[in-house]
């Protein structure tokens, strides 16, 4: 370890960069080399485990071409049927029966000037009569309902014998 | 059974890339510790990072022989592994503490008052290093490493060379104001 000499006349950063110098010089530890080199074993074997991808057309081998022909024969008529299967069961749909073209009016016709459709009016507001009206209104009211209905029954049933019949043919 | 040709191949360029790659690490690996351990200042995560740093090289070996400089491709990459790491767990490296200091740095014939004493000094220029500019800081730490000239220095930093002597300059001068000043 160098020690720090305040005799010696080196200035402040040169005595910083002694200490880093220091620091930067410092051995690697004893069998740094080795344990990194198994780490990296190690990491590659995991990752060949958990990647593994097959070789499929480099393994295979001449004697097995009939079963690859048989399982890509197999795949086509899966495709196929599937597909078949669906076409044959879904409906097409028909073709319509008649054109019915749009309706132009005549010269001289009322149009809808080219209105497609035509709002509904709004309901104004409902006006409510005064109470003062109201208590005016009900007085009479109920005088007459003291009176006796008998009288005016009475001469209601006399018009109504007096009046003559009427023919309904014009 | 007949063993295909390609099979063959990605076996023997999976061979010769183990093969490199082993030569690398024994070649490099001490270096890319002492760059780390300059940074992260912690023997564990140091060897960590050199660990990590080869496992990018196995991951992007196919690009190793595009390469130019392997040492200094591999010492940037482990430079770009401790920053990041020293960003994240923004941890007090551990040889602030005197004592942790007086350990790592190995001394011979010292009185424990002298090692006590030197240890007291290392620590106290790497507080005052940390508080540098990062900029500076990086240039300055590099700078340590005898087997680094300004021009792999630049690289491993992806600046100029002019820059690098510029930021030393720099961070000699402000090295040598906190020193001055932390004294009076």
């Amino acid at each position: 370890m160098k020690i720090p000499d305040s005799k010696t006349s080196r200035n402040d950063s040169t005595s910083a960069e002694d200490t880093l110098r220091l620091i930067a010089n410092l051995p690697a530890p004893a069998g740094l080399e080795d344990r990194i080199h198994t780490g990296l074993l190690a990491h590659a074997r995991s990752s060949q485990r958990a990647g593994r991808v097959l070789a499929w057309p480099a393994t295979s081998t001449a004697g097995s071409a009939w079963m690859r022909s048989a399982a890509a024969a197999a795949i086509v008529f899966v495709v196929a049927g599937g597909g078949w299967g669906v076409y044959s069961r879904v409906q097409q749909p028909q073709a319509a029966k008649m054109i019915v073209m749009p309706h132009v009016s005549a010269p001289g016709e009322f149009t809808n000037a080219g209105a497609m459709r035509t709002p509904k009016t709004l309901s104004g507001p409902v006006l409510v009569q005064p109470a003062t009206v109201k208590a005016a209104q009900a007085k009479p009211a109920t005088k007459a309902a003291a009176k006796p209905t008998q009288p005016s029954t009475a001469k209601s049933t006399a018009k109504a014998a007096v009046q003559p019949t009427v023919p309904a043919a014009k | 059974m007949e063993i295909p040709e390609s099979t063959l191949l990605n076996k023997s360029r999976q061979h010769a890339d183990e093969e490199t790659l082993a030569a690398l690490v024994s070649q490099y690996a001490g270096t890319l510790y002492r760059v780390a351990f300059s940074v992260l200042r912690n023997a564990a995560d140091a060897e960590d990072a050199v660990q990590e740093a080869f496992l990018r090289v196995l991951r992007h070996r196919d690009t190793l022989g595009e390469v130019r400089d392997q040492r200094v491709w591999l010492i940037r990459i482990v430079w770009n592994i401790v920053l990041d790491r020293k960003r994240r767990a923004k941890t007090r490296p551990e040889t602030d503490d005197v004592a942790e200091l007086a350990r790592v740095l190995q001394s011979d014939g010292l009185s424990a008052e002298q090692i006590a004493s030197a240890a007291q000094h290392h620590a106290h220029v790497l507080a005052q290093v940390e508080r540098l500019p990062a900029k500076e800081r990086e240039v300055l730490m590099l700078s340590a490493f005898e087997e680094l000239n300004s021009v792999e220095i630049a690289e491993v930093l992806g600046i100029t060379e002019s820059s690098v002597r510029s930021r030393l300059f720099r961070a000699r001068n402000l090295m040598a104001d906190l020193l001055q000043h932390t004294r009076s």
